[in-house]
Order: structure tokens, then C-alpha cells, then sequence
């Protein structure tokens, strides 16, 4: 007994320093040298910038990046041999975990092409992104070079070996109607308001018209209960609050008009705000939020 | 408010000293509801040669959440809209182009356009008009400009000129990052900007004033960004809330058409947009000297410049990282990391020792640092 506990306790620091050496492998590591798509080479890099000169390199845009909870990042660029002017840029953002390097990836893809390389991936002709574990990739091609970003993808993904899954709250999300490709995390302003703060959010489709689902996400449920009086105050403020329509499958939860979103109905789970805004159908609203609500754990 | 013995100009020296050097993180803090009810006083500026009557607080769009904020922003008479055609690899645009059409005729629009040949420039404005879903833009800027001979470059300026010829641009400038006050400069001689959208804060120098003056007196159109200069969470400020007070600061120089503040949600753009029609007070000058110091000396950067040693060999550059990890980062993970590496020991004898003998010559406060590390273990 004594020993099979050992064996346990050996196996869990093999685990834990395996883990976090790979964590400490330096950024630039996962840049490759060697073993590129044929003709191709790299001529710039790898650079590396921490919070202090992302903005050296990007500019204004390293705040949605800091926003995010960016750590580091490393930037490179490669050449096609035979055309000087064929080049692919190349940016891998440490975002610090999985749910971060998700918002940012849900952020920059704006429709639904996936690349297949990453846990998700988008492509088109000059450009390619993804996310795998707490990396966000980033491809730009002066030229327009799909097959190349489609190999420089799936070399980059080869090189994360974290196998972290997508965030689980993706999964919480109804599938029917569910717009491909449009759930998004955001790390404060959920919605616009402050109160709802990081959450996620995805579009549906009834016809022509688009509503949204959303999860706000809280430290502990009073933190949620605070935000949930507070959406009822704003509401009331600014929009309507509506009584009646009761929503049957739980205690706490706000009917409204939002100003800016339309209708809105929310609910209170746990540490959990989920609701829906924007529709127009008080019944499939309620009924896509009973499903959505049964997924959340 | 001032005493009459201070004066404006001793006050405005007393400013401009005060705040001289350090441009922090840009984070935007968590800001303390607005009232909701309370329609700003708005307060409109001509932009320079342009023109355009703009109100004074205007938004940034780049980090904006939701198109929410765009139509409060809207509903409270804010009319002038800076954004970006790499925003979001465009999405920014396509949020601004939904939220306001319809609404074209009553917001200007200021987007931005990288360097590149004729053609691939030509194609970016195409796209931006497309997603702004609008036939011209406002203002187009060339997206960070960071040498004189760029802000002079002629075959930058005609390329812009042929835009404006054809429509679908009205004015142009350059946007800058650094070296803000000697590009101003090289602007007013080259005479080919009609905007300049420029970092300003009361963190700036004076001799960035002053170029924003010289700016200002040949009619090039001033829209100051990063206005908040950053900084951190309002509880780990001691409940600090400098942004109005550094909005202020910004707008009191009457040489600003506008300033476009960063926001993410509802409730800043209503605090922002409350700054129109109010003075900078003696309380908000105390506000930003907190701010300062706040932004200064809280936390270790890791420069390595420690002078010093601790002759129990406590592994101050371990206790300090927790800080950082926990005041800067706010990263959990990492916090827990670097614990492992110190003992409860250390801190121990480290916050009970009489006299540190470790210095920063940043001038952090190495006791204060280590109760928070204190603070942090418990």
C-alpha cells in the first residue's frame, strides 16, 4: 500500500515537472528553422516582445492583446526562395490559457473557414489564425497563399504540444441554430455593461434575423446575484422591465427591454448569468435558453 | 479649486512638471457606474482645418465590446469616431459600419491605412468603405508614422490627394506612437496633414505641448488617443479613480480638437462623455498625482537594478516577482508558481526586519512591496 502510494506520489511530480518544463520552453522554440514547406525559408526572427514592447510591434492594438492577459509573443518571417516578394509572416501570442487565446482567436476570425490545423482555425488567401492550448497564431501572406498557410498552420500546431481542450463553456451552447464560427469570449464588458463583466456569447439565426446567447461568468454566485440586480437596475433606468412571461425553470431570472439589445431575458445559475437578447420570439428564446441553461454545469 | 495665488500659469507649470516621464499598462480600469439619466453638457471643437465641429470627448473604438457602446455613445451626442482598417483584421470597422448606418450624416468617421504601394493602399480603403458601409470617410490617417521623412513623404500625400479627389476620403493625417513631438513639427512644415492623431497624456512632456500648440496654430486638427494613460484596477488603486481627472488634463488644453478615449463598455463612455462642461479641479490634479505615483513606483519590473543586499539571503527578486504576478499580471497561475520558491520564513523575517538594506533607484518602496507579499501568502 505504502509503496503503490509512492509509485502515486513520483508519477505526480513526473507529472507536474513534465508539465511545467514544457511550459518554461522559451517562445521562440516553437519558430521553425528547419523542416519548412519546400522553397520556403526563413529571413527574419525570431523576435520576441513581452507586455512592455508589444506595442513596438503592433501598436495600438496590443490592448485588446494585454486586455486578453497577453504574456509574450515571438514574430518571424519566412521567404519563398524563388520570389523574394512571396513572404509569410508569422506571430505565436502566449496568452497565458486556453479561455484567453480562444477570445482573442473568436476576436480576429471574422466568419466561419476553418484551416483544420489548431483547436479551431480560420484561412482564407493572405491570411491564416488559430488557437492550441494557450497559443494564439497568427499568419499574414503578401502574397495570396492558402496551400503554403494551410502547411505553415498545421507545422506551427505540430509544434504546441499542449493538449489543453477547447474552454468547456463552448460546448454549453445550443447547437441548432447556433451561426458557425460566431462564439466569442470577452474578458470584461460582456454586452457593452460593465456589471456583466467576461463571458461568452454566440449568434443565432431565425430566418433573417439574428439574436445571441450568452454566458457571464462570475467569481462566486453572489458576485452573479449582485450583477443580475444590477442588469434589473440598469434595465429599469434605460429600458423596461417586464413582468409576467415567467420563465419556469428558474427562480432567478430578469425579463426586459434592453435599449441597445432588444428583448432580454437572464437567468441566474450558480456562478452563472446565461441569457438571451435580441430575439424576437419569447417562446424559442425561452426554449433555446431551457436548453442552454440544462448544458451549463 | 485654485487659489487665486497659485495662479493658471504657476498651476499649469506645476502640472506639467508634476507629470513628466512614465506611460504605464493600457488597461482601462473598472470605472464606477454613470448616471444614466444625466445627459452630458456637450462641449464641441473645430478639428483644425477640417473644420469638423466635434465633440470634445469623442471614442476610440478599438477595444469596444459590443455595438451597444457605439449607440450609447451615439445617444449621448458623441459624434466622432476614430477606428482602424486592422482592427480586429477589419471586424472593428464592421461593428462601426452596423452600428451607424443609418445614421451616416451624424457621426464622422476617422479609419487609417498602412503604407504600402498604390494599389494594396487602394484596396484597403476600398475595404474599409465596404465595411464601414459608407461611400467616403471622414478622416483617413496613415496608421503609425514614426519618422519625420514619412510624415513629408510626397508620394504617401498623393495617393491621399487622389482619394480626396475622388471622394472618398475628406481629410487626412497621420497617426504617431512616438516621437509624437518632432512629427508634429516636420507636419506643420510639410503642410500635407490636415489631422494628427497623437498619444497625449499628463504624462507627456512639455515639449509635446508645445508641438501640439505649434500644431494647433496651423490649423492641423489634434485628436489625442491613449488619454488615460493606462493604469490598474480601481480597487487595487485604493479606490483611485483617476480617468475622468486624466481626460480632463488632456481637454484643458484648448489646443485638442478632440480626444478619443479607449473604451470597452456602457458605463465608461458615460463617465468619459461626463467630462465635457467641467474644469480640472485642485482634487483632480491630486487625483493624477496619485496616479503618477501609482503608475511609478508599485511594482517591481524586474529592471535588475536592485541596489543592495539582504545579509539573510532572503531571495528578494522571488518576493517581488509574487507581486508583480499578483499587482501586474494578475495572473493566478503564475502567482502560484513563483510562492513555491519562497517560504513563509523569508517573508517573516523579511517584513520584521528593521531596516532594508536593498534599494530600488526606481524608488519603490521595498518594505511596502514585501508586505504585500506578506498580504498575498495569506
Amino acid at each position: 500500500m505504502r509503496y503503490k502510494k509512492f509509485l502515486l506520489f513520483v508519477f505526480a511530480w513526473v507529472f507536474i515537472w513534465a508539465s511545467g518544463s514544457e511550459g518554461a520552453a522559451p517562445i521562440e522554440s516553437l519558430i521553425p528553422k528547419r523542416d519548412l514547406p519546400r522553397e520556403w525559408t526563413l529571413i527574419h526572427g525570431p523576435q520576441t516582445y513581452n507586455k512592455k514592447t508589444l506595442f513596438e510591434h503592433i501598436n495600438g492594438q496590443a490592448e485588446l492583446y494585454l486586455k486578453y492577459g497577453f504574456r509574450q509573443s515571438v514574430f518571424a518571417i519566412y521567404q519563398d526562395k524563388k520570389k523574394a516578394e512571396n513572404q509569410i509572416e508569422v506571430d505565436i501570442y502566449d496568452m497565458g490559457n486556453v479561455v484567453q487565446a480562444f477570445g482573442v482567436f473568436s476576436r480576429f476570425r471574422n466568419e466561419d473557414r476553418p484551416g483544420g490545423f489548431g483547436l479551431d482555425s480560420y484561412l482564407d488567401d493572405h491570411s491564416a489564425l488559430f488557437y492550441k492550448g494557450q497559443h494564439f497564431v497568427l499568419f499574414y501572406a503578401t502574397e495570396s497563399n492558402p496551400d503554403i498557410l494551410k502547411l505553415f498552420g498545421k507545422l506551427l500546431s505540430s509544434r504546441i504540444s499542449d493538449s489543453t481542450p477547447p474552454p468547456k463553456e463552448i460546448s454549453f451552447f445550443p447547437k441548432h441554430g447556433l451561426k458557425p464560427g460566431s462564439i466569442q469570449y470577452f474578458p470584461e464588458g460582456l454586452l457593452g455593461h460593465q456589471f456583466l463583466k467576461r463571458g461568452f456569447q454566440g449568434t443565432y439565426v431565425d430566418g433573417e434575423k439574428e439574436h445571441h446567447l450568452f454566458l457571464a461568468i462570475f467569481k462566486d454566485s453572489q458576485e452573479a446575484a449582485n450583477a443580475l440586480k444590477a442588469y434589473k437596475e440598469d434595465l429599469s433606468k434605460k429600458g423596461k422591465v417586464l413582468s409576467g412571461g415567467s420563465i419556469p425553470f428558474e427562480a432567478r431570472a430578469l425579463k426586459g427591454e434592453d435599449p441597445y439589445q432588444g428583448k432580454v431575458i437572464t437567468l441566474q445559475k450558480g456562478f452563472f448569468l446565461l441569457g438571451a437578447v435580441g430575439f424576437q420570439n419569447d417562446d424559442d428564446a425561452e426554449n433555446r435558453l431551457k436548453e442552454f441553461s440544462e448544458k451549463v454545469k | 479649486m485654485l487659489s487665486e495665488k497659485m495662479g493658471r500659469r504657476k498651476f499649469m507649470r506645476h502640472i506639467s512638471s508634476a507629470f513628466l516621464g512614465v506611460v504605464g499598462s493600457h488597461f482601462w480600469s473598472g470605472l464606477p457606474l454613470a448616471d444614466a439619466e444625466k445627459k452630458p453638457v456637450l462641449e464641441y471643437r473645430i478639428l483644425g482645418k477640417t473644420g469638423l465641429k466635434v465633440t470634445a470627448v469623442s471614442m476610440g473604438v478599438m477595444n469596444c465590446s459590443d455595438p451597444a457602446v457605439l449607440l450609447r455613445a451615439f445617444d449621448l451626442g458623441i459624434n466622432f469616431y476614430d477606428t482602424a482598417d486592422c482592427y480586429m483584421r477589419g471586424r472593428n470597422e464592421e461593428m462601426v459600419g452596423k452600428a451607424f448606418e443609418g445614421k451616416r450624416q451624424k457621426v464622422f468617421i476617422q479609419t487609417k491605412v498602412h503604407a504600402h504601394e498604390e494599389k494594396k493602399m487602394r484596396a484597403s480603403v476600398e475595404r474599409s468603405l465596404r465595411r464601414l458601409r459608407t461611400d467616403y470617410i471622414d478622416v483617413l490617417v496613415w496608421h503609425n508614422l514614426s519618422s519625420p521623412e514619412e510624415v513629408s513623404d510626397p508620394k504617401l500625400f498623393e495617393f491621399m490627394s487622389k482619394m480626396k479627389k475622388e471622394g472618398k476620403v475628406r481629410f487626412v493625417g497621420f497617426s504617431a506612437h512616438s516621437r509624437m513631438a518632432s512629427l508634429l513639427r516636420e507636419a506643420v512644415k510639410s503642410n500635407l496633414h490636415d489631422v494628427a492623431l497623437v498619444s497625449y497624456n499628463f504624462t507627456h512632456s512639455k515639449d509635446m505641448k508645445e508641438a501640439v500648440a505649434i500644431a494647433a496654430k496651423s490649423e492641423i486638427g489634434i485628436v489625442a488617443m491613449k488619454t488615460q494613460a493606462g493604469g490598474y484596477k480601481r480597487e487595487k488603486m485604493g479606490g483611485l479613480s483617476p480617468h475622468q481627472a486624466a481626460l480632463k488634463y488632456v481637454l484643458m488644453d484648448q489646443n485638442v480638437g478632440c480626444a478619443v478615449p479607449g473604451v470597452t463598455t456602457i458605463e465608461q463612455i458615460e463617465e468619459c462623455a461626463a467630462v465635457m462642461g467641467t474644469s480640472f479641479s485642485k482634487k483632480n490634479l491630486d487625483e493624477l498625482k496619485q496616479y503618477q505615483s501609482f503608475l511609478q513606483g508599485r511594482i517591481c519590473t524586474m529592471c535588475g537594478g536592485c541596489i543592495g543586499a539582504c545579509p539573510f539571503g532572503v531571495p528578494r527578486s522571488d518576493l517581488l516577482r509574487v507581486v508583480m504576478y499578483h499587482e501586474g499580471y494578475e495572473n493566478d497561475s503564475l502567482v502560484r508558481e513563483s510562492l513555491q520558491k519562497v517560504s513563509r520564513e523569508d517573508i517573516q523575517r523579511c517584513s520584521e526586519c528593521p531596516s532594508c538594506s536593498i534599494a530600488c533607484r526606481r524608488g519603490l518602496d521595498m518594505k511596502a512591496q514585501i508586505q504585500l507579499a506578506k498580504q498575498i501568502l495569506s
